[in-house]
């Protein structure tokens, strides 16, 4: 690590664990993570279940690691200290966003802004209408949120996490149940805030990280299969991805997964992504996408615990 | 940083947390005026301030702080347990109080003596104890279980065990525990030790919430 590196260092977590208890029995939500998080816009990609929203909790102090160290800005996060220091600089946009509807969209975020410690009035009022301004809702500002779709409702959710102007922004699943416009919009939005402060965008659109991301981990079963950049995720998939086109009703098999399929005339054009395809002699290798990619990761980590 | 804002803390309650209590305040009123009989008013307020007012106030206090919509946000922010405690229960509190004196304002309007109860000390110490005793157990009881339904059972479950076997409460050691000693039993020599106890308990109730609440993954 550079010195450059260690200046700009903002979040340390090492041998993070977190266990529950389902039941009986105890499920290990994250197994052992390690991780360096600098300012800009980090992704974490994974599948439903793979622990991110544990990790995403435990970085806004909600949920207490089981084991570990997590260190944002040199506070300790495993102390109620280091917990209130974080909160203070921390803006949160849960994936199960809950809100007060009875209240306009200013209310609610003139309320978060008080619970956040914004005493001063006038700042405050400022600042509120700088953040609405900011997700586009100023305009209906003062309509209570009960009316809005789902997508503004979203907006809501960025504005308050904003309006203490926080050094680390957390958003899980972000982008879920929104429309293309709507994607795109929030996808830029989060480009454009990442410019002074860490953001880390929690999520398992491929999509949304290859557009937004420079440094990205992926996430699955607790553990972390891979940490870079998009462009070394794709290059550890050379070699693994192939087109190949079969006609008659036969699907290619040989452990080789099907990432999409095209109906043409000829017969139908697999994408498929595996170890290698040796059976498959017309099989076209192919570039892969980031989507083949987090395929080829899932597949490898698959492989690993069947082998265990 | 006050972190606090009564105007939001208002607009963010439930209103049927409002029309709840209000609901038996009105009941109350009108049994008190159907039956219009000074010896029955008395009871009738009696069972109000000191019996009927205790359990809603638990009961209300069990969804205090887990029935709230943006209770992640919420934990989020740099407030502190005690705070959401504070503000929480502070209001429930506050609700409770206004329906009890302004039905004891109604009770004396209509000539209903209280002087059994003892002084005015007394009489506000009648239905304050035990009111703060079952608001803290029923914050308590949610918390512990995390679970609303839990806090609200187990202010139902005290408040009717209590009422069957009132008479046994009065003797022996659960003479301590017993809430409704100062509205049911207002002579009774243990009295003060009684008001005491249900304030420590109630005390402990409230500690032991403060610092399971410090707990946060648990009510998300």
């Amino acid at each position: 690590m550079t010195e450059k590196q260690k200046d700009n260092l903002m979040i340390q977590i090492t041998g993070l664990t977190k266990t529950y208890s389902s039941g009986n029995k105890m499920v290990n939500a994250l197994n052992g993570v390690d991780l360096h998080i600098n300012s800009g816009m980090f992704g974490l990609l994974g599948p439903n279940g793979a622990g991110k929203t544990t990790f995403m909790r435990i970085l806004a102090g909600i949920v207490n690691p089981s084991g570990g160290s997590i260190r944002v800005d040199g506070h300790d996060l495993t102390t109620e200290a280091g917990k209130h220091t974080v909160k203070s600089m921390l803006g949160y946009l849960p994936q199960e966003l809950g809100m007060y509807t009875e209240l306009t969209a200013e209310q609610f975020v003139d309320y978060m802004a008080i619970l956040k410690g914004l005493d001063d009035t006038r700042k405050r009022n400022k600042r509120v209408t700088e953040v609405l301004e900011m997700v586009g809702l100023r305009d209906v500002a003062k309509r209570k949120i009960k009316g809005f779709s789902g997508g503004m409702k979203r907006r809501v959710g960025i504005a308050q996490a904003l309006v203490n102007d926080p050094k680390m922004l957390i958003v899980d699943e972000p982008t879920a149940g929104l429309d293309p416009e709507e994607r795109i919009r929030f996808r830029n939005l989060l480009v454009n805030l990442a410019a002074d402060r860490v953001v880390l965008l929690s999520t398992h659109i491929v999509e949304d990280i290859g557009q937004t991301c420079r440094d990205l981990a992926v996430l699955a079963k607790g553990r972390i299969l891979f940490r870079g950049s998009p462009a070394e995720m794709l290059k550890a998939t050379e070699g693994h991805v192939w087109t190949l086109t079969m006609s008659g009703l036969d699907k290619p098999n040989h452990d080789l997964t099907v990432v999409s399929m095209l109906h043409l005339a000829e017969g139908t054009q697999y994408r498929l992504v595996g170890s290698d395809a040796r059976e498959y002699p017309n099989a076209q290798p192919a570039q892969p996408g980031l989507e083949d990619s987090y395929v080829w990761l899932m597949k490898q980590a698959h492989q690993e615990v069947e082998a265990a | 940083m006050k972190r606090f804002s009564l105007k939001y803390a208002l607009l963010t309650y439930r209103l049927d947390q409002l029309w709840f209590p209000l609901a038996f305040w009105a009941f109350f009123v009108i049994l008190t005026l159907l039956l219009n009989d000074q010896e029955i008013n008395f009871d009738i307020a009696r069972g109000y301030i000191g019996v009927a007012t205790p359990l809603i106030g638990g009961v209300m206090a069990a969804y205090a702080i887990l029935d709230d919509p943006a209770i992640e946000l919420r934990f989020a922010t740099p407030i502190r347990a005690a705070q959401i405690l504070f503000e929480r229960i502070s209001l429930i509190f506050f609700i409770q109080a206004v329906n009890a004196l302004a039905f004891i304002v109604f009770a004396l309007f209509i000539g209903v003596d209280f002087a059994p109860l003892g002084n005015i000390l007394n009489l506000h110490l009648s239905w304050i104890v035990p009111t703060i005793a079952m608001i803290a157990l029923g914050t308590f009881g949610a918390i512990l279980g995390a679970q609303t339904m839990i806090g609200s059972f187990l202010v139902g479950l005290v408040w009717i065990i209590q009422i069957i076997i009132r008479d046994a409460m009065t003797f022996n050691n659960w003479k301590y525990a017993y809430v409704f000693m100062g509205i049911l039993n207002p002579r009774h020599p243990d009295l003060v030790s009684n008001q005491i106890a249900l304030f420590a308990a109630s005390a402990a109730f409230l500690f032991l919430t403060w610092l399971l609440l410090h707990r946060q993954e648990r009510y998300i």
